[in-house]
Protein backbone atom coordinates (compact mmCIF):
# COMPACT_ATOMS: atom_id res chain seq x y z
CA UNK A 1 0.00 0.00 0.00
CA UNK A 2 2.84 2.32 0.97
CA UNK A 3 4.64 1.52 -2.29
CA UNK A 4 1.52 2.23 -4.30
CA UNK A 5 1.12 5.58 -2.60
CA UNK A 6 4.80 6.43 -3.11
CA UNK A 7 4.48 5.67 -6.83
CA UNK A 8 1.20 7.57 -7.19
CA UNK A 9 2.53 10.70 -5.55
CA UNK A 10 5.94 10.62 -7.24
CA UNK A 11 7.52 13.81 -8.57
CA UNK A 12 7.17 12.88 -12.26
CA UNK A 13 3.71 14.38 -12.68
CA UNK A 14 2.03 17.57 -11.52
CA UNK A 15 0.35 17.27 -8.13
CA UNK A 16 1.96 15.87 -5.00
CA UNK A 17 0.31 18.07 -2.41
CA UNK A 18 -2.64 17.16 -0.23
CA UNK A 19 -4.62 19.90 -2.02
CA UNK A 20 -4.08 18.16 -5.31
CA UNK A 21 -5.37 14.85 -4.02
CA UNK A 22 -8.37 16.47 -2.35
CA UNK A 23 -9.22 18.20 -5.63
CA UNK A 24 -8.62 14.98 -7.55
CA UNK A 25 -10.87 12.98 -5.22
CA UNK A 26 -13.54 15.71 -5.46
CA UNK A 27 -13.37 15.62 -9.26
CA UNK A 28 -13.69 11.84 -9.39
CA UNK A 29 -16.51 11.97 -6.85
CA UNK A 30 -18.26 14.55 -8.98
CA UNK A 31 -17.82 12.47 -12.14
CA UNK A 32 -19.41 9.50 -10.37
CA UNK A 33 -22.28 11.65 -9.17
CA UNK A 34 -22.75 13.60 -12.41
CA UNK A 35 -24.99 11.12 -14.31
CA UNK A 36 -27.68 11.60 -11.65
CA UNK A 37 -28.20 15.17 -12.80
CA UNK A 38 -27.77 14.79 -16.57
CA UNK A 39 -29.62 12.91 -19.27
CA UNK A 40 -28.50 9.56 -20.62
CA UNK A 41 -27.57 11.26 -23.89
CA UNK A 42 -25.35 13.78 -22.13
CA UNK A 43 -23.67 11.03 -20.12
CA UNK A 44 -22.97 9.27 -23.40
CA UNK A 45 -21.29 12.43 -24.78
CA UNK A 46 -19.14 12.74 -21.69
CA UNK A 47 -18.21 9.07 -21.97
CA UNK A 48 -16.98 9.89 -25.48
CA UNK A 49 -14.72 12.72 -24.27
CA UNK A 50 -13.36 10.46 -21.54
CA UNK A 51 -12.75 7.43 -23.70
CA UNK A 52 -10.07 9.21 -25.72
CA UNK A 53 -7.94 9.73 -22.62
CA UNK A 54 -6.12 6.34 -22.58
CA UNK A 55 -4.97 6.92 -26.18
CA UNK A 56 -3.57 10.30 -25.17
CA UNK A 57 -1.97 8.90 -22.01
CA UNK A 58 -0.17 6.29 -24.09
CA UNK A 59 1.20 8.96 -26.39
CA UNK A 60 2.15 11.04 -23.36
CA UNK A 61 4.19 8.12 -21.98
CA UNK A 62 5.80 7.45 -25.31
CA UNK A 63 6.50 11.01 -26.40
CA UNK A 64 6.72 13.01 -23.19
CA UNK A 65 8.39 10.48 -20.92
CA UNK A 66 10.24 8.19 -23.35
CA UNK A 67 11.04 10.78 -26.03
CA UNK A 68 9.60 8.82 -28.98
CA UNK A 69 6.96 10.71 -30.97
CA UNK A 70 4.47 8.42 -32.65
CA UNK A 71 2.17 9.93 -35.23
CA UNK A 72 0.34 6.65 -35.68
CA UNK A 73 -1.19 5.77 -32.33
CA UNK A 74 -4.62 5.65 -33.97
CA UNK A 75 -3.50 2.55 -35.89
CA UNK A 76 -3.73 0.63 -32.60
CA UNK A 77 -7.01 2.36 -31.78
CA UNK A 78 -8.30 0.98 -35.08
CA UNK A 79 -6.77 -2.48 -34.72
CA UNK A 80 -8.40 -2.96 -31.31
CA UNK A 81 -11.73 -1.65 -32.63
CA UNK A 82 -11.76 -3.86 -35.71
CA UNK A 83 -10.53 -6.98 -33.92
CA UNK A 84 -13.14 -6.47 -31.20
CA UNK A 85 -15.79 -6.04 -33.90
CA UNK A 86 -14.74 -9.25 -35.63
CA UNK A 87 -14.41 -11.42 -32.52
CA UNK A 88 -17.42 -10.11 -30.57
CA UNK A 89 -19.47 -9.92 -33.79
CA UNK A 90 -18.83 -13.57 -34.49
CA UNK A 91 -19.70 -14.54 -30.92
CA UNK A 92 -23.02 -12.70 -30.98
CA UNK A 93 -25.34 -14.29 -28.42
CA UNK A 94 -22.47 -15.46 -26.22
CA UNK A 95 -22.59 -13.35 -23.01
CA UNK A 96 -18.79 -13.47 -22.72
CA UNK A 97 -18.13 -12.68 -26.39
CA UNK A 98 -17.45 -8.96 -25.79
CA UNK A 99 -14.97 -9.72 -23.02
CA UNK A 100 -13.13 -12.21 -25.22
CA UNK A 101 -13.27 -9.68 -28.07
CA UNK A 102 -11.75 -7.00 -25.83
CA UNK A 103 -8.88 -9.24 -24.76
CA UNK A 104 -8.31 -10.23 -28.40
CA UNK A 105 -8.31 -6.57 -29.46
CA UNK A 106 -5.69 -5.58 -26.90
CA UNK A 107 -3.62 -8.66 -27.63
CA UNK A 108 -3.66 -7.82 -31.35
CA UNK A 109 -2.42 -4.30 -30.53
CA UNK A 110 0.40 -5.67 -28.43
CA UNK A 111 1.49 -8.17 -31.07
CA UNK A 112 1.38 -5.71 -33.99
CA UNK A 113 3.16 -3.01 -31.96
CA UNK A 114 5.82 -5.50 -30.85
CA UNK A 115 6.49 -6.56 -34.46
CA UNK A 116 6.48 -3.04 -35.88
CA UNK A 117 8.45 -1.65 -32.93
CA UNK A 118 11.00 -4.42 -33.17
CA UNK A 119 12.03 -3.25 -36.63
CA UNK A 120 12.07 0.41 -35.59
CA UNK A 121 13.97 0.09 -32.31
CA UNK A 122 16.23 -2.89 -32.93
CA UNK A 123 17.37 -1.31 -36.20
CA UNK A 124 18.33 1.67 -34.00
CA UNK A 125 16.43 4.01 -36.31
CA UNK A 126 17.07 7.62 -35.36
CA UNK A 127 14.20 8.87 -33.27
CA UNK A 128 13.22 11.75 -35.55
CA UNK A 129 12.24 9.14 -38.15
CA UNK A 130 9.78 7.39 -35.79
CA UNK A 131 6.91 9.86 -36.42
CA UNK A 132 7.19 9.30 -40.18
CA UNK A 133 7.31 5.51 -39.92
CA UNK A 134 4.38 5.36 -37.52
CA UNK A 135 2.32 7.74 -39.67
CA UNK A 136 3.02 5.71 -42.79
CA UNK A 137 1.91 2.60 -40.93
CA UNK A 138 -1.45 4.04 -39.97
CA UNK A 139 -2.02 5.47 -43.48
CA UNK A 140 -1.29 2.06 -44.96
CA UNK A 141 -3.79 0.56 -42.56
CA UNK A 142 -6.38 3.12 -43.64
CA UNK A 143 -5.76 2.36 -47.31
CA UNK A 144 -6.03 -1.35 -46.67
CA UNK A 145 -9.25 -1.07 -44.68
CA UNK A 146 -10.68 1.33 -47.25
CA UNK A 147 -10.57 -1.28 -50.01
CA UNK A 148 -12.36 -3.96 -47.99
CA UNK A 149 -15.80 -3.03 -49.34
CA UNK A 150 -16.32 -6.26 -51.30
CA UNK A 151 -18.28 -9.20 -49.99
CA UNK A 152 -15.12 -11.31 -49.96
CA UNK A 153 -13.78 -9.11 -47.11
CA UNK A 154 -15.72 -10.94 -44.51
CA UNK A 155 -14.43 -12.65 -41.39
CA UNK A 156 -16.98 -15.23 -40.31
CA UNK A 157 -20.25 -13.30 -40.16
CA UNK A 158 -18.66 -9.86 -39.97
CA UNK A 159 -18.16 -7.59 -42.98
CA UNK A 160 -15.15 -5.24 -42.85
CA UNK A 161 -17.17 -2.85 -45.00
CA UNK A 162 -14.57 -0.65 -46.74
CA UNK A 163 -15.07 3.07 -46.24
CA UNK A 164 -18.61 2.47 -45.01
CA UNK A 165 -16.99 0.83 -42.04
CA UNK A 166 -17.97 -1.99 -39.77
CA UNK A 167 -21.42 -1.59 -38.26
CA UNK A 168 -23.48 -3.38 -35.65
CA UNK A 169 -20.54 -3.94 -33.33
CA UNK A 170 -21.90 -5.36 -30.04
CA UNK A 171 -21.85 -3.30 -26.84
CA UNK A 172 -19.65 -4.41 -23.98
CA UNK A 173 -21.12 -6.92 -21.62
CA UNK A 174 -20.03 -9.15 -18.78
CA UNK A 175 -22.36 -12.12 -18.56
CA UNK A 176 -25.86 -10.69 -18.31
CA UNK A 177 -24.70 -7.19 -17.50
CA UNK A 178 -24.79 -5.06 -20.68
CA UNK A 179 -22.99 -1.72 -20.54
CA UNK A 180 -25.26 0.70 -22.30
CA UNK A 181 -26.42 4.19 -21.31
CA UNK A 182 -25.54 5.13 -17.72
CA UNK A 183 -23.72 1.85 -16.96
CA UNK A 184 -21.50 2.47 -20.00
CA UNK A 185 -20.55 5.87 -18.59
CA UNK A 186 -19.46 4.28 -15.29
CA UNK A 187 -17.60 1.54 -17.12
CA UNK A 188 -15.66 4.14 -19.15
CA UNK A 189 -14.97 6.22 -16.05
CA UNK A 190 -13.53 3.25 -14.15
CA UNK A 191 -11.40 2.07 -17.08
CA UNK A 192 -10.01 5.57 -17.73
CA UNK A 193 -9.31 6.12 -14.03
CA UNK A 194 -7.45 2.80 -13.82
CA UNK A 195 -5.41 3.69 -16.92
CA UNK A 196 -4.51 7.08 -15.47
CA UNK A 197 -3.48 5.73 -12.08
CA UNK A 198 -1.45 2.90 -13.64
CA UNK A 199 0.38 5.34 -15.90
CA UNK A 200 1.08 7.60 -12.97
CA UNK A 201 2.56 4.72 -11.00
CA UNK A 202 4.52 3.59 -14.03
CA UNK A 203 6.33 6.91 -14.56
CA UNK A 204 7.51 6.96 -10.95
CA UNK A 205 8.62 3.33 -11.05
CA UNK A 206 12.12 2.28 -11.96
CA UNK A 207 11.01 1.51 -15.53
CA UNK A 208 9.61 5.00 -15.87
CA UNK A 209 12.79 6.54 -14.53
CA UNK A 210 14.90 4.59 -17.00
CA UNK A 211 12.66 5.72 -19.87
CA UNK A 212 13.20 9.32 -18.84
CA UNK A 213 16.94 8.69 -18.73
CA UNK A 214 16.75 7.28 -22.27
CA UNK A 215 14.82 10.37 -23.37
CA UNK A 216 17.54 12.57 -21.86
CA UNK A 217 20.49 10.67 -23.33
CA UNK A 218 20.12 7.26 -24.96
CA UNK A 219 23.85 6.58 -25.31
CA UNK A 220 24.60 7.51 -21.69
CA UNK A 221 21.80 5.20 -20.57
CA UNK A 222 23.01 2.29 -22.67
CA UNK A 223 26.43 2.83 -21.09
CA UNK A 224 24.88 2.34 -17.68
CA UNK A 225 23.96 -1.18 -18.76
CA UNK A 226 20.44 -0.81 -20.17
CA UNK A 227 19.24 -2.40 -23.37
CA UNK A 228 17.53 0.77 -24.54
CA UNK A 229 16.02 -0.95 -27.58
CA UNK A 230 14.04 -3.31 -25.34
CA UNK A 231 12.99 -0.45 -23.05
CA UNK A 232 11.74 1.69 -25.93
CA UNK A 233 9.97 -1.27 -27.46
CA UNK A 234 8.22 -1.98 -24.15
CA UNK A 235 7.07 1.65 -23.92
CA UNK A 236 5.83 1.46 -27.50
CA UNK A 237 3.80 -1.67 -26.78
CA UNK A 238 2.31 -0.15 -23.60
CA UNK A 239 1.31 2.97 -25.55
CA UNK A 240 -0.24 0.81 -28.28
CA UNK A 241 -2.28 -1.15 -25.75
CA UNK A 242 -3.52 2.10 -24.19
CA UNK A 243 -4.53 3.32 -27.67
CA UNK A 244 -6.27 -0.04 -28.04
CA UNK A 245 -8.22 0.57 -24.82
CA UNK A 246 -9.59 3.77 -26.37
CA UNK A 247 -10.35 1.93 -29.59
CA UNK A 248 -12.34 -0.70 -27.70
CA UNK A 249 -14.28 1.88 -25.72
CA UNK A 250 -14.97 3.78 -28.94
CA UNK A 251 -16.54 0.85 -30.79
CA UNK A 252 -18.43 -0.21 -27.66
CA UNK A 253 -19.74 3.36 -27.45
CA UNK A 254 -20.75 3.95 -31.07
CA UNK A 255 -21.11 0.33 -32.31
CA UNK A 256 -19.29 1.17 -35.55
CA UNK A 257 -15.85 2.04 -36.86
CA UNK A 258 -14.63 3.31 -40.24
CA UNK A 259 -11.17 3.52 -41.79
CA UNK A 260 -11.17 7.32 -41.31
CA UNK A 261 -10.58 6.55 -37.61
CA UNK A 262 -7.02 5.53 -38.56
CA UNK A 263 -6.60 8.26 -41.19
CA UNK A 264 -4.45 11.37 -41.28
CA UNK A 265 -6.85 13.71 -39.49
CA UNK A 266 -7.48 11.33 -36.59
CA UNK A 267 -3.73 10.58 -36.41
CA UNK A 268 -2.97 14.25 -35.86
CA UNK A 269 -5.51 14.79 -33.08
CA UNK A 270 -3.81 12.85 -30.25
CA UNK A 271 -0.56 14.70 -30.96
CA UNK A 272 -2.46 17.98 -30.57
CA UNK A 273 -4.18 16.91 -27.34
CA UNK A 274 -0.84 15.92 -25.84
CA UNK A 275 1.06 18.99 -27.08
CA UNK A 276 -1.61 21.42 -25.88
CA UNK A 277 -1.76 19.98 -22.37
CA UNK A 278 1.98 19.42 -22.02
CA UNK A 279 3.56 16.18 -23.05
CA UNK A 280 5.48 15.48 -19.86
CA UNK A 281 2.50 15.47 -17.52
CA UNK A 282 -0.16 12.78 -17.48
CA UNK A 283 -2.73 14.86 -15.63
CA UNK A 284 -2.23 17.78 -18.04
CA UNK A 285 -2.75 15.47 -21.01
CA UNK A 286 -5.85 13.90 -19.48
CA UNK A 287 -7.40 17.33 -18.89
CA UNK A 288 -6.52 18.73 -22.32
CA UNK A 289 -7.81 15.59 -24.06
CA UNK A 290 -11.14 15.90 -22.30
CA UNK A 291 -11.48 19.63 -22.99
CA UNK A 292 -10.41 19.49 -26.64
CA UNK A 293 -12.77 16.61 -27.36
CA UNK A 294 -15.54 18.51 -25.66
CA UNK A 295 -14.66 21.62 -27.70
CA UNK A 296 -14.57 19.94 -31.11
CA UNK A 297 -17.63 17.83 -30.40
CA UNK A 298 -19.66 20.78 -29.11
CA UNK A 299 -18.64 22.98 -32.04
CA UNK A 300 -19.42 20.38 -34.67
CA UNK A 301 -22.70 19.29 -33.08
CA UNK A 302 -23.87 22.92 -32.95
CA UNK A 303 -23.40 23.09 -36.71
CA UNK A 304 -20.10 24.97 -36.61
CA UNK A 305 -17.82 23.87 -39.45
CA UNK A 306 -14.65 25.27 -37.95
CA UNK A 307 -14.07 22.94 -34.99
CA UNK A 308 -10.93 21.39 -36.41
CA UNK A 309 -9.67 24.73 -37.73
CA UNK A 310 -9.92 26.10 -34.20
CA UNK A 311 -8.07 23.09 -32.78
CA UNK A 312 -5.37 23.50 -35.43
CA UNK A 313 -5.03 27.18 -34.62
CA UNK A 314 -4.79 26.29 -30.95
CA UNK A 315 -1.84 24.04 -31.75
CA UNK A 316 -0.06 26.93 -33.46
CA UNK A 317 -0.68 29.21 -30.49
CA UNK A 318 0.63 26.57 -28.11
CA UNK A 319 3.75 25.96 -30.18
CA UNK A 320 4.51 29.68 -30.26
CA UNK A 321 3.64 30.74 -26.73
CA UNK A 322 3.53 27.59 -24.60
CA UNK A 323 6.08 25.17 -26.07
CA UNK A 324 5.84 23.04 -22.93
CA UNK A 325 2.03 22.91 -23.14
CA UNK A 326 -0.56 25.22 -21.60
CA UNK A 327 -1.42 23.17 -18.52
CA UNK A 328 2.20 22.27 -17.75
CA UNK A 329 3.19 25.94 -18.04
CA UNK A 330 0.39 27.02 -15.71
CA UNK A 331 0.61 24.10 -13.32
CA UNK A 332 4.32 23.42 -13.07
CA UNK A 333 6.49 26.08 -14.68
CA UNK A 334 4.78 29.16 -13.24
CA UNK A 335 4.68 27.97 -9.62
CA UNK A 336 8.26 26.77 -9.85
CA UNK A 337 9.95 29.63 -11.65
CA UNK A 338 7.62 32.64 -11.64
CA UNK A 339 5.87 34.14 -14.63
CA UNK A 340 8.71 36.49 -15.58
CA UNK A 341 11.16 33.66 -16.14
CA UNK A 342 8.61 31.69 -18.13
CA UNK A 343 7.53 34.70 -20.21
CA UNK A 344 11.11 35.70 -21.03
CA UNK A 345 11.92 32.15 -22.12
CA UNK A 346 8.98 32.01 -24.49
CA UNK B 1 48.60 -9.74 -13.47
CA UNK B 2 46.02 -10.74 -16.03
CA UNK B 3 44.94 -8.65 -18.98
CA UNK B 4 41.49 -7.22 -18.32
CA UNK B 5 41.00 -5.25 -21.53
CA UNK B 6 42.84 -5.67 -24.81
CA UNK B 7 42.62 -4.64 -28.41
CA UNK B 8 44.19 -6.37 -31.36
CA UNK B 9 44.96 -4.40 -34.52
CA UNK B 10 41.87 -2.25 -34.01
CA UNK B 11 41.01 0.02 -36.94
CA UNK B 12 38.21 2.47 -37.70
CA UNK B 13 37.84 4.97 -40.50
CA UNK B 14 35.18 7.62 -41.06
CA UNK B 15 35.03 8.22 -44.80
CA UNK B 16 38.58 9.09 -45.78
CA UNK B 17 39.72 9.82 -42.22
CA UNK B 18 41.55 7.06 -40.39
CA UNK B 19 40.56 7.63 -36.77
CA UNK B 20 42.04 4.47 -35.29
CA UNK B 21 44.81 2.66 -37.09
CA UNK B 22 46.02 -0.78 -36.05
CA UNK B 23 45.86 -0.14 -32.31
CA UNK B 24 46.98 -2.98 -30.08
CA UNK B 25 46.68 -2.37 -26.35
CA UNK B 26 46.91 -4.50 -23.23
CA UNK B 27 45.44 -3.13 -20.04
CA UNK B 28 46.33 -5.20 -16.98
CA UNK B 29 43.89 -5.77 -14.15
CA UNK B 30 44.51 -3.16 -11.46
CA UNK B 31 46.38 -0.81 -13.79
CA UNK B 32 45.93 2.96 -13.97
CA UNK B 33 46.75 3.86 -17.55
CA UNK B 34 46.73 7.27 -19.16
CA UNK B 35 46.23 7.76 -22.86
CA UNK B 36 47.50 11.04 -24.21
CA UNK B 37 47.89 12.54 -27.64
CA UNK B 38 47.24 15.76 -29.55
CA UNK B 39 43.74 16.73 -30.70
CA UNK B 40 42.47 14.34 -33.36
CA UNK B 41 44.86 11.58 -32.30
CA UNK B 42 41.92 9.17 -32.01
CA UNK B 43 41.62 8.95 -28.24
CA UNK B 44 37.87 9.39 -28.01
CA UNK B 45 37.29 7.11 -31.01
CA UNK B 46 39.35 4.45 -29.27
CA UNK B 47 37.10 4.74 -26.22
CA UNK B 48 34.00 4.57 -28.42
CA UNK B 49 35.35 1.35 -29.95
CA UNK B 50 36.20 -0.09 -26.53
CA UNK B 51 32.73 0.48 -25.12
CA UNK B 52 30.77 -0.37 -28.26
CA UNK B 53 29.42 3.02 -29.39
CA UNK B 54 31.21 2.37 -32.69
CA UNK B 55 31.99 -0.93 -34.37
CA UNK B 56 35.56 -1.26 -35.68
CA UNK B 57 36.23 -1.91 -39.37
CA UNK B 58 38.74 -4.56 -38.36
CA UNK B 59 40.49 -5.90 -35.27
CA UNK B 60 39.15 -7.15 -31.95
CA UNK B 61 38.25 -5.95 -28.49
CA UNK B 62 38.71 -8.44 -25.68
CA UNK B 63 37.19 -7.77 -22.26
CA UNK B 64 38.04 -10.13 -19.38
CA UNK B 65 39.17 -12.77 -21.87
CA UNK B 66 35.92 -12.57 -23.81
CA UNK B 67 35.72 -11.41 -27.40
CA UNK B 68 33.29 -8.46 -27.30
CA UNK B 69 33.92 -6.78 -30.66
CA UNK B 70 30.36 -7.43 -31.84
CA UNK B 71 28.62 -7.04 -28.48
CA UNK B 72 26.37 -4.01 -28.01
CA UNK B 73 27.49 -1.42 -25.46
CA UNK B 74 25.09 -2.41 -22.68
CA UNK B 75 26.37 -5.98 -22.65
CA UNK B 76 29.95 -4.77 -22.25
CA UNK B 77 28.78 -2.62 -19.35
CA UNK B 78 27.19 -5.69 -17.78
CA UNK B 79 30.56 -7.43 -18.09
CA UNK B 80 32.09 -4.71 -15.92
CA UNK B 81 32.95 -1.77 -18.15
CA UNK B 82 32.15 1.82 -17.19
CA UNK B 83 32.70 5.03 -19.15
CA UNK B 84 32.41 8.79 -18.73
CA UNK B 85 32.30 11.07 -21.73
CA UNK B 86 34.53 13.94 -22.81
CA UNK B 87 31.63 16.38 -22.59
CA UNK B 88 29.67 15.89 -19.41
CA UNK B 89 26.71 13.63 -19.94
CA UNK B 90 25.08 13.35 -16.56
CA UNK B 91 21.31 13.78 -17.00
CA UNK B 92 21.12 17.55 -16.61
CA UNK B 93 17.31 17.67 -16.44
CA UNK B 94 17.00 14.97 -13.81
CA UNK B 95 17.73 15.31 -10.10
CA UNK B 96 21.02 14.22 -8.52
CA UNK B 97 19.09 11.43 -6.80
CA UNK B 98 17.67 10.18 -10.12
CA UNK B 99 21.10 10.39 -11.75
CA UNK B 100 22.53 8.15 -9.06
CA UNK B 101 19.58 5.75 -8.94
CA UNK B 102 19.43 4.98 -12.64
CA UNK B 103 22.63 2.87 -12.81
CA UNK B 104 22.01 -0.82 -12.06
CA UNK B 105 23.61 -1.55 -8.69
CA UNK B 106 25.86 -4.63 -8.55
CA UNK B 107 24.21 -7.80 -7.23
CA UNK B 108 24.47 -8.41 -3.49
CA UNK B 109 27.43 -10.71 -2.95
CA UNK B 110 30.85 -10.10 -1.38
CA UNK B 111 32.20 -8.59 -4.56
CA UNK B 112 29.29 -6.14 -4.64
CA UNK B 113 30.16 -5.00 -1.14
CA UNK B 114 33.62 -3.90 -2.24
CA UNK B 115 32.17 -2.13 -5.28
CA UNK B 116 29.66 -0.31 -3.10
CA UNK B 117 32.43 0.83 -0.78
CA UNK B 118 34.22 2.43 -3.72
CA UNK B 119 31.02 4.17 -4.71
CA UNK B 120 30.35 5.38 -1.17
CA UNK B 121 33.91 6.66 -0.92
CA UNK B 122 33.55 8.61 -4.18
CA UNK B 123 30.25 10.15 -3.06
CA UNK B 124 31.75 11.28 0.21
CA UNK B 125 34.98 12.66 -1.20
CA UNK B 126 33.22 14.44 -4.04
CA UNK B 127 30.64 15.85 -1.60
CA UNK B 128 27.60 14.50 -3.46
CA UNK B 129 24.32 13.87 -1.67
CA UNK B 130 22.64 10.83 -3.25
CA UNK B 131 19.23 11.98 -1.98
CA UNK B 132 19.47 15.50 -3.37
CA UNK B 133 16.48 16.68 -5.39
CA UNK B 134 18.52 19.43 -7.12
CA UNK B 135 18.59 19.15 -10.90
CA UNK B 136 22.01 18.00 -12.03
CA UNK B 137 22.17 20.90 -14.51
CA UNK B 138 22.09 23.33 -11.59
CA UNK B 139 25.20 21.87 -9.95
CA UNK B 140 28.51 23.73 -10.17
CA UNK B 141 30.84 22.41 -12.86
CA UNK B 142 33.11 20.40 -10.56
CA UNK B 143 30.21 18.59 -8.91
CA UNK B 144 28.68 17.86 -12.30
CA UNK B 145 31.92 16.29 -13.55
CA UNK B 146 32.14 14.20 -10.41
CA UNK B 147 28.48 13.26 -10.58
CA UNK B 148 29.07 11.48 -13.87
CA UNK B 149 32.00 9.55 -12.38
CA UNK B 150 29.87 8.66 -9.34
CA UNK B 151 27.02 7.50 -11.60
CA UNK B 152 29.29 5.11 -13.39
CA UNK B 153 30.75 3.87 -10.09
CA UNK B 154 27.21 3.22 -8.83
CA UNK B 155 26.99 0.50 -11.47
CA UNK B 156 30.00 -1.23 -9.91
CA UNK B 157 32.42 -1.46 -12.85
CA UNK B 158 35.69 -3.40 -12.73
CA UNK B 159 37.27 -1.18 -15.34
CA UNK B 160 36.59 2.52 -15.65
CA UNK B 161 37.26 4.53 -18.81
CA UNK B 162 37.41 8.29 -18.21
CA UNK B 163 37.54 10.71 -21.13
CA UNK B 164 39.13 13.95 -19.87
CA UNK B 165 37.68 13.86 -16.36
CA UNK B 166 39.38 17.11 -15.35
CA UNK B 167 38.22 19.24 -18.28
CA UNK B 168 37.30 22.67 -16.92
CA UNK B 169 38.33 21.88 -13.33
CA UNK B 170 40.54 24.16 -11.22
CA UNK B 171 44.01 22.91 -10.14
CA UNK B 172 42.63 22.16 -6.68
CA UNK B 173 39.68 20.20 -8.11
CA UNK B 174 42.01 18.40 -10.49
CA UNK B 175 44.17 17.29 -7.57
CA UNK B 176 41.11 16.06 -5.73
CA UNK B 177 40.04 14.05 -8.79
CA UNK B 178 43.53 12.55 -9.00
CA UNK B 179 43.40 11.63 -5.32
CA UNK B 180 40.06 9.84 -5.75
CA UNK B 181 41.25 7.96 -8.82
CA UNK B 182 44.41 6.83 -7.05
CA UNK B 183 42.38 5.62 -4.10
CA UNK B 184 39.89 3.75 -6.31
CA UNK B 185 42.78 2.20 -8.20
CA UNK B 186 44.42 1.10 -4.94
CA UNK B 187 41.07 -0.48 -4.01
CA UNK B 188 41.32 -2.67 -7.10
CA UNK B 189 39.59 -0.69 -9.85
CA UNK B 190 41.30 -0.71 -13.23
CA UNK B 191 41.26 2.80 -14.71
CA UNK B 192 42.05 4.10 -18.17
CA UNK B 193 42.11 7.90 -18.50
CA UNK B 194 42.32 10.04 -21.59
CA UNK B 195 43.84 13.31 -20.48
CA UNK B 196 45.49 16.48 -21.75
CA UNK B 197 46.73 17.83 -18.46
CA UNK B 198 50.29 16.52 -18.14
CA UNK B 199 50.57 17.44 -14.46
CA UNK B 200 47.48 15.33 -13.80
CA UNK B 201 48.93 12.47 -15.83
CA UNK B 202 52.15 12.74 -13.86
CA UNK B 203 50.18 12.57 -10.64
CA UNK B 204 48.13 9.47 -11.39
CA UNK B 205 49.64 7.25 -14.05
CA UNK B 206 52.36 4.67 -13.91
CA UNK B 207 52.08 3.82 -17.57
CA UNK B 208 51.24 6.16 -20.43
CA UNK B 209 50.24 5.39 -24.00
CA UNK B 210 50.69 8.10 -26.62
CA UNK B 211 48.35 8.07 -29.61
CA UNK B 212 49.19 10.00 -32.75
CA UNK B 213 47.21 9.97 -35.99
CA UNK B 214 45.23 6.99 -34.78
CA UNK B 215 48.29 4.86 -33.99
CA UNK B 216 50.07 3.88 -30.79
CA UNK B 217 53.07 6.16 -31.05
CA UNK B 218 54.84 5.39 -27.79
CA UNK B 219 54.25 3.59 -24.52
CA UNK B 220 56.11 3.79 -21.23
CA UNK B 221 56.35 5.48 -17.86
CA UNK B 222 55.58 9.17 -17.65
CA UNK B 223 59.30 9.97 -17.35
CA UNK B 224 60.14 7.92 -20.43
CA UNK B 225 57.35 9.59 -22.34
CA UNK B 226 58.23 13.15 -21.41
CA UNK B 227 61.88 12.42 -22.24
CA UNK B 228 60.94 10.95 -25.63
CA UNK B 229 62.08 13.43 -28.31
CA UNK B 230 59.46 12.54 -30.92
CA UNK B 231 56.65 12.72 -28.35
CA UNK B 232 57.84 16.15 -27.24
CA UNK B 233 57.74 17.24 -30.84
CA UNK B 234 54.24 16.02 -31.73
CA UNK B 235 52.54 16.49 -28.44
CA UNK B 236 54.29 18.84 -26.12
CA UNK B 237 55.20 21.17 -28.98
CA UNK B 238 58.89 21.22 -27.99
CA UNK B 239 61.84 19.72 -29.73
Amino acid sequence: MKTIWRLLSGPEDIGQSAYFWVAFAALIGFLFYYPRIISEFESSSIAFYLLNIPLALGLCLLWGYAGVLSFGQVAYFGIAGYVYGIVAGNMMGNPWGPLIGSVAGLLACAVVAALFGYFVFYARVQMWIAPILTLVFTLLLETFLGQTAGYQWRVGNVQLGGYNGMTGIPAFQLGDLVFFGYPFYYYVLVVVLLCFLSCRMFVSSRHGQVLMAIREDPVRTELLGYDIRARQLAAFVIAAVLAGVSGLLYVQWGNYITPTQVGLLQAALPVIWVAVGGRDSLIAVAISTYLLNWLTYSLSSSGNQYGLVIVGALLLVVMMFFPRGIIVTLGRELPRRGWRAVASEN
Amino acid sequence: MATILATQALAKRFGGVVATDNVTLDIMSGELRCIIGPNGAGKSTLFALLCGIHRPDSGNVILKGQEVTRLPAFERVRLGLGLTFQTNRAYHHLSVRQNLEIPIPPAGDDRAKGLQERYAYALETFGLDPRSGIRAGELPHDKLQWLEIAMVLAGGPDILLLDEPTAGLSPEETRKTARVLRHLNAAGLTIVVVEHDISFVREVARKVTVLHQGRVFAEGTIDQITAHDEVRKIYLGRA
